[in-house]
């Protein structure tokens, strides 16, 4: 089994309109003008992977009130294992609002989620016995209020207890915590503040020294994004990856595939970073350069491989 | 498609025997299920609890009674009785009577355990006994219908 833990998940709703005007009415008669489907980071890896033809996946995390039971019946129709915390309050809604001509793109992402204190013992809990027969962990994603910065920390731990490799996608001081447990693979994204390790990232510099650091706290592997290219850290080499003749049309989905894509490498083929990171990176390019979030086959991923670029960098 | 796997509803929902009945009812409600299944620290299947069980203990005579006279007096009785044992253990109060089926049974094997048993919900393991979800009267009359659109 493989598991994915998405601990702020939300309810994704696209509304695709002629022209996005505010104080107008919008009627929509088209089913296919409208997308409703279960998101966040974790959770799209976790159906690529069932996509790529894995039995057993399962998703852990919490999801509130009545819409969480909605979330989980969508999350059930892709055939993935649910272990969710029920709470009380209701899950996360994220609205996109997508006009069409022009385009437009108009996000409301919603932040309101909160758990409970008891909710994240009952997590734990959860977390320790629903791992027991998992080969591979993966943490990612924000954290909802209510939940203490140690929490990504504390589920390193357990998976360190229990002997088995943790792949961890976070920010902030969650990370920060984190590292301190020693995550075999740790990946820093920094979608709201440029910052990694308070470290701030502008210029190439700045992004090789957070990798250091990112290895120096804890990490034994560590990748960071660095525009459009990543950037690969081990202990003794530093590398960068490049896709070749890319041409992005849409970002949604694509580091999940990337993920999913490592995963399914390292799954196959034993753990080899850089190999891992190429059969990702081609994986992401697939749903970057198409209009799907998902991954649907191993053939759309191979035919990108020659694309990928990994090359080592004198640091 | 004719496994248990095919139609099963995959979820580890579930309760250790150590918790208590507080946080179990907690479960029932969010959940928004009657039973939910006892594992152990390995998530191995050992029994399940039911909603039903936790009543009777705590409107022992009067349970499936509704008079309306002594309605009241009761819902007073068993808040009281419930108060007393919300911090008991699911051990206490678990069934270890009812046996899991396995992912990979064939599905025409539920029918048999379901009709046999009276039960509408049957808990599902892997081959080393670990909790996969389970499986209601509704998905076997879901995989009949599949199967009746085949042979139409």
């Amino acid at each position: 089994m493989i598991t994915t833990v998405t601990l702020n998940p939300a309810i994704d709703r696209e509304y695709f309109v002629d022209q996005n005007k505010p104080k107008e009415h919008k009627y929509i008669y088209d089913h296919n003008d409208i997308r409703v489907y279960p998101g966040g980071k974790g959770l799209i890896s976790a159906i690529d992977l069932r996509n790529l033809g894995y039995p057993d996946i399962q998703n852990i995390g919490f999801v509130g009130g009545k819409q969480g039971i909605f979330f989980e019946k969508m999350v059930q129709d892709y055939k993935i294992t649910t272990n969710y915390i029920y709470t009380e309050n209701e899950i996360r809604n994220n609205a996109f609002i997508i006009g069409m001509d022009p385009v437009t793109y108009t996000h409301y992402n919603d932040y309101t989620y909160k758990v409970s204190k008891d909710d994240v013992e009952q997590l734990i809990k959860r977390f320790k016995r629903g791992i027991v027969d998992s080969d591979f962990i993966m943490i990612s994603g924000s954290i909802p209020a209510g939940v203490d910065f140690d929490i990504y920390q504390r589920m390193v731990n357990i998976c360190n207890e229990l002997g088995k490799d943790v792949y961890l996608q976070a920010s902030g001081e969650a990370l920060n915590r984190a590292l301190q447990a020693k995550p075999k693979v740790a990946e820093s994204y920094f979608k709201h503040t440029k910052k990694v390790l308070n470290l701030e990232l502008v210029e190439l510099e700045d992004y090789l020294r957070a990798g250091q650091k990112l290895l120096e706290e804890g990490a034994q592997y560590a990748i960071l994004r660095y525009h459009c290219e990543r950037l690969l850290f081990t202990k003794e080499k530093t590398y960068c990856l490049s896709p070749v003749d890319f041409c992005l049309k849409n970002w949604l989905g694509a580091g999940d595939a990337y993920n999913a894509g490592f995963f399914d490498y390292v799954f196959r083929k034993g753990f080899d970073f850089i190999e891992a990171n190429r059969y990702g990176a081609a994986a992401a390019l697939n749903v970057a350069e198409h209009k799907t979030i998902f991954i649907e086959n191993r053939e759309d991923i191979e035919k990108n491989l020659s694309r990928i670029v990994i090359r080592e960098l004198e640091v | 498609m004719n496994i248990v796997k095919d139609y099963m509803y995959r979820t580890l929902v579930s309760v250790c025997q150590k918790d208590s009945i507080e946080e179990v009812i907690r479960i029932m409600y969010q959940a928004e299920m009657s039973v939910v299944p006892v594992v152990n620290e390995e998530n191995r299947f050992l029994g399940t609890i039911y909603s039903e069980n936790i009543l009777k203990n705590i409107i022992p005579e009067k349970y499936g009674f509704l008079d309306s006279n002594r309605l009241l007096f009761e819902i007073n009785q068993a808040a009281e009785t419930l108060a007393e044992i919300k911090n008991r253990q699911v051990k206490e109060y678990m069934s270890t009577r009812v046996s899991p089926i396995r992912e990979m049974d064939k599905m025409y094997k539920i029918a048999d355990i379901m009709l046999d048993n009276k039960e509408s919900f049957l808990f599902v393991v892997n081959e080393k006994g670990n909790l996969r979800g389970y499986i209601t009267r509704a998905d076997l009359l879901y995989y009949l219908l599949d199967v009746c659109n085949d042979i139409g």
